[in-house]
């Protein structure tokens, strides 16, 4: 044992006895100043370190940072004594609920909008926006839709007197974009949507879309067909696949619905798919060369795809949400879930 | 539309087991919806070989058999006279549960007359496979015994199918078989169509008055019919996909629409004036008692089959009860016809009245197959009914639209389809499809559509046809490629989101609400009056009627539901669309932010901090928090005070001004306006034009400044002030006196106690921070400075200084 370590035992010796009755902060404040101060005991030490020989420094050093540590020890405890309460109890009780910062809860609907639009950002897709009272040419006759067609009959869709409606999909900001921008065009178009349903619990007056649209050269059903599986994976997970299936849209040809494998079982079969597997998302296609003609592009050069999908049909897969309405009730019981 | 798989395999050899049947047809565009199976034989029922017949020694008509089930040898007593040893019979082993109009009925070890039976022999008519319950039923010698009999006796499959409107010619049997024959690699087959030769002339008998809604119309005369049941055969088909058997020839007419996708209707001829028929629009006045026995009312929209005086039958929709086939018709005329699709639709529409035969019609019926199920009709009543041809078929044609003739190259088709298939292959898919293929050259097809197709007019729809058929789980998976086409700049969905964010951040929930509600919800923000409401024509609800002019109604319904159900703290925020119709006022479509306060502050929390509530300056603070975040520096909005909006509680209100235009206002709720929705508890709200933050959201530069080096020395000054002294007019005079080095200005302390609330006053008390950039400042010159500054305060701001 060298002198510098012996100065050190001692220092901590006085100290903690000087700490352990002090009366109050001053005292503190003096041995802080004595022992740890510039000027004090601990840096005069640090100073000497030079002048011990080589084998002993690694020693002394450890008394050192011990000592030093001994005295803050000693510190802290004398400052909880001095404050009284919860020092000189058995400590903390960690049953006792934390006070939490408020965090704020975005909606499931807002949420799930969010990750579609990212996943698809990803992909090279822009997020567009566009009207809700739209016009009867962007929403049915642009996009090829017969003029007997039942989705026009004001059963299915909302009107105004002055004909326009409130837009049964978000498919006519496709026609927005392709009026005002020509080819290349990749986008994706998040928003509300009007369906003159009673509301109930896979029904509401309003709901939620996203819709996609790729026009480009050489556009094929693969890219089509990748883009979903790739977002199926994203959205759903790694093992989810896709299962494209011929069906009928007036805006594509084209057409198909696709199915995820089942997100809940995975493709085993559940109450969830009924059994089957597979779980009926939404529709896409070829762009219809009729739509194309209708905004002025060349159906000979552009070729492109279109998808669709419902947000709350995500919503309700992803948190098994039993009842679309839940989701329009606003109870903080619900959203603080979320 | 329902398919039987019996009925189906009348026109098509079905090769293939149920489940692989479904998969076929949801793959290639027919989605099977439900499927209802297979046999009616109880699980349990095998075959088994009678090996001895012996009698009971206690009854004359009961015979006890030994009998081998596959497995083992059984005995079992049996009472049919036809139990003789070396037959197959069907053997319902022990646990067999039956299940019969009565209830179940389980087979279980028994004695007979003393004698143990282990299982029953059955009949057809037992095991519902067939009428005869004169003795067991006698299986092939072949059969090996044990196997289960529902194996034997499959039964009818009833699948239900989605028919998408593009393709009616899926509603009907052989339609479905068309498609089935080129998945399964088979050929369709028309049934076998002969009646005897009649050309009996019948002018006069058919006029078609507007071939327009009317292109076709086939009538024929058959003599001398029986009506009656239709025979088993007939009953069976048509209750196999859901259909009543009415008699021999309505259900002729129903099985051939079925059959053949044509709608048919029969009238009974004595009963038309004229005996003759004419397909034109109703008259002004007319109308129509239908077969349901409804009486409607036509207009010339709407197409009738009359008789020389009076419609007979609403056009494709239904018949009249009037001419209807009754139990009395003896001769009948048959119509076989095509009607205009629209036409139909819009009657059927505008009348209330459907049937199976408008829903074919609406969708469009096969001009070309007219002609083949008249034919099929007339046979099958001659068939069921009996009777004899009395005309010839008066064929009233317009004539059809050519069919299609599509350039169909390959490279396109598979460029469209992304999938390497051969030329090879896309011809012969076309071919299986029954469309013509001609001109096939190494680069091209020409292909002819058919009547049955008139989906099929472009090559992107034989496009459509290939990847289909050859099945879209063929298309491969590619790297996802593609420009990224357009700048992020138009990106109006970051704006949203972020907005959205930065409320979240801030702790608020967010709420969606409804954009269609009703007028009084909607005019409980007083900011709008009725005319300023975008209406709805055809509102499913009167109180769903217009659009949400803002935010306001939707929010405070929230208020009210979770207030009723306990939930009394409360941090919610909306953003969305709200919309006004008087152009000036606000822009018709828009974006507004609400965000929502009331309750405790910290409900969370417990202790001392927990009985705290949210007042106005929480509100004001989230507002202010929330233009930091939004980039809006101080300099560039304000808060002003708010009097006379209806939203608020007088006095308690601003509007939020930014860069000098109105973008918002905030305020405590007005206590009828919260009484409205069964509230008592104050509730805070701000209503923010989303617009005026995004013209600033991302474009405020923030540019670093330097920390301060040296240290700031505070001073506190507290004085008694008039309690209309508000803390903006403090701050504002002391930065006027402009105190040397004042770096800023902390309000620490409001106190009001009852003395000096009596006499108008409060206390206030300040921190001063006092810093200078390049040395430490001496306690001296702040002093100094502080001398004057309170020497100026109460001179000329008079508050008293404590």
């Amino acid at each position: 044992m060298n002198k510098v370590i012996e100065a050190i035992e001692q220092a901590v010796k006085a100290a903690e006895e000087r700490l352990a009755s002090a009366a109050d902060a001053s005292v503190l404040e003096a041995v802080r100043i004595e022992y740890l101060g510039r000027n004090g005991l601990f840096p005069a030490l640090s100073r000497q370190m030079g002048t011990i020989p080589a084998d002993e420094r690694r020693e002394t050093g450890a008394a050192f940072n011990a000592g030093r540590g001994k005295i803050e020890a000693a510190m802290d405890a004398a400052a909880q004594r001095l404050q009284g309460g919860v020092a000189e109890s058995a400590g903390i009780d960690l049953s006792l609920p934390g006070r939490k910062l408020p965090r704020g809860h975005k909606h499931p609907i807002s949420q799930l909008a969010d990750e579609c639009v990212s996943i698809f950002r990803r992909m090279g897709f822009i997020a567009v926006d566009g009207p809700e009272i739209e016009d009867v040419r962007h929403n049915f006759d642009a996009l090829n839709t017969p003029q007997d067609h039942p989705s026009r009959d004001p059963q299915d869709t909302f009107y105004f007197p002055d004909g326009r409606i409130l837009r049964s999909q978000t498919s006519p900001v496709q026609i927005r974009v392709m009026e005002s921008h020509q080819p290349p065009i990749r986008i994706v178009a998040p928003g509300r949507v009007f369906r003159r349903d009673t509301p109930d619990a896979t029904h509401g007056m309003n709901f939620h879309q996203i819709e996609g649209l790729s026009v480009d050269k050489d556009v094929s059903m693969a890219d089509l067909k990748s883009v979903l599986q790739s977002f199926a994976r994203e959205m759903f997970g790694e093992k989810v696949r896709i299962r494209l299936r011929p069906h009928f849209f007036p805006f594509t040809e084209p057409s198909v619905e696709y199915d995820f494998s089942c997100v809940v079982c995975g493709g085993k079969g559940c109450s969830v798919c009924k059994n089957s597997g597979w779980i009926e998302i939404a529709g896409a296609g070829m762009v219809d060369p009729a739509v194309f003609a209708n905004v002025g592009y060349d159906p000979e050069k552009w070729t492109g795809y279109a998808f669709g999908m419902g947000i709350e049909r995500l919503a309700m897969l992803r948190y098994r949400i039993p009842d679309l309405r839940l989701l329009y009730e606003n109870d903080v019981r619900f959203l603080e879930q979320f | 539309m329902n398919i039987s798989r019996k009925w189906l395999s009348d026109y098509v050899a079905l090769n293939c087991d149920d489940a692989a049947l479904c998969e076929k047809l949801t793959m290639s565009g027919i989605e099977v919806e439900a499927v209802e199976a297979g046999s009616k034989v109880p699980e349990g029922v095998v075959a088994a070989k009678i090996l001895e017949r012996g009698k009971h020694p206690d009854s004359d008509h009961l015979s006890v058999c030994k009998v081998f089930n596959g497995k083992e040898e059984l005995q079992i007593v049996c009472g049919a006279p036809n139990c003789d040893a070396g037959r197959i019979v069907p053997l319902a082993t022990i646990g067999t549960v039956f299940c019969t109009p009565e209830g179940e009925f389980r087979i279980k070890r028994s004695k007979l007359r003393g004698v143990e039976s282990f299982g029953m022999m059955c009949s057809a008519s037992e095991l519902g496979i067939g009428e005869d319950n004169s003795g067991l039923l006698i299986l092939p010698e072949d059969t090996v015994p044990g196997t289960p009999l529902a194996a034997l006796y499959p039964g009818d499959t009833k699948i239900e199918v989605e028919v998408t409107p593009n393709r009616p010619d899926w509603l009907s049997m052989y339609g479905i078989a068309r498609d089935v024959a080129c998945l399964l690699d088979e050929e369709a087959h028309l049934p076998e169509i002969r009646i005897p030769e009649c050309t009996i002339p019948a002018p006069g008998l058919v006029t078609v008055e507007d071939p327009d809604l009317c292109p076709r119309y086939i009538g024929r005369i058959i003599r001398n019919v029986k009506i009656g049941p239709s025979p088993a055969w007939m009953v069976e088909r048509l209750e196999s996909i859901g259909l009543r058997s009415i008699n021999n020839v309505v259900d002729v007419t129903n099985f051939v629409m079925m059959e053949l996708g044509q709608p048919l209707h029969v009238f009974d001829l004595d009963k038309l004036e004229g005996k003759r028929v004419v397909a034109r629009r109703a008259k002004a006045g007319e109308s129509i008692i239908t077969l349901d026995g409804k009486k409607l009312d036509l207009t010339s929209d709407n197409l009738v089959i009359a008789d020389a005086a009076k419609p007979m039958a609403l056009a494709g929709i239904m018949g009249g009860e009037y001419s209807g086939v009754s139990d009395s018709t003896v001769n009948v005329l048959l119509e076989s016809a095509c009607f205009k699709s629209s036409n139909i639709r819009t009657s059927s529409r505008k009348l209330g009245i459907s049937s199976d035969s408008s829903y074919r019609f609406e969708r469009g019926v096969d001009y070309e197959m007219t002609p083949v199920a008249a034919m099929r009709a007339a046979q099958l009543i001659l068939a069921t009914a009996g009777g004899e041809l009395a005309s010839e078929a008066v064929d009233v044609a317009a004539g059809r639209e050519p069919d299609a003739v599509i350039c169909c190259r390959f490279d396109r088709i598979r460029s469209l389809i992304g999938t390497q298939v051969s030329n090879e292959r896309i011809v012969e898919i076309l071919k299986k499809l029954h469309l013509g293929v001609d001109k096939i050259t190494a680069e091209k097809c020409e292909v002819t559509s058919r009547s049955f197709r008139r989906d099929v007019s472009r090559e992107a729809d034989l496009a459509e046809e290939v990847a289909r058929i050859n099945g879209l789980g063929q298309i491969p998976e590619v790297p996802v490629s593609g420009k990224c086409a357009m700048s992020i700049a138009e990106d109006t969905y970051y704006r949203l989101a972020t907005l959205r964010d930065f409320a979240v951040r801030l702790g608020f929930c967010e709420c969606v609400h409804y954009t269609i509600v009703g007028t009084a919800s909607a005019l409980t923000d007083g900011r709008f009056e009725a005319k300023d409401l975008v209406t709805l024509s055809n509102p499913l609800s009167a109180d769903a009627s217009v659009l949400r002019c803002s935010l306001f109604g939707g929010m405070m319904g929230a208020v009210e539901r979770n207030v009723a159900r306990g939930n009394r703290d409360l941090r919610l925020f909306e953003l969305g669309k709200v919309f006004c119709a008087t152009s000036g006022k606000f822009p018709e479509e828009r974006y507004e932010l609400m965000l929502l306060l009331s309750g405790r502050r910290h409900p969370e929390l417990y202790s001392a901090a927990t009985a705290e509530n949210f007042d106005f300056y929480d509100l004001k603070g989230a507002v202010e928090s929330l233009m930091e975040l939004c980039g809006v520096s101080t300099r560039r909005y304000r808060m002003v005070k708010l009097e006379n909006d209806r939203r608020f509680r007088s006095g308690r209100a601003a509007a939020l001004e930014i860069d000098g235009k109105r973008a918002g206002a905030l305020g405590e709720i007005a206590a009828d306006l919260s009484a409205k929705w069964r509230n008592n508890a104050p509730v805070f709200t701000a209503q923010i034009e989303a617009a005026a933050l995004w013209n600033i959201m991302g474009r405020e530069k923030i540019e670093y400044k330097d920390l301060a080096q040296f240290p700031g020395t505070t001073r506190d000054v507290a004085f008694i002030a008039p309690e209309s002294l508000e803390h903006g007019a403090i701050t504002a005079f002391i930065a006027k006196c402009k105190p040397a080095n004042l770096e800023s200005v902390r309000l620490f302390d409001i106190f009001v106690d009852d003395a000096l609330k009596k006499s108008g006053r409060k206390s206030m008390a300040y921190t001063l921070t006092f810093r200078h950039r390049e040395r430490t400042l001496k306690d001296a010159e702040v002093n100094t400075t502080m001398d004057q500054l309170r020497a100026k305060l109460a001179a000329e701001l008079k508050v008293e200084l404590r």
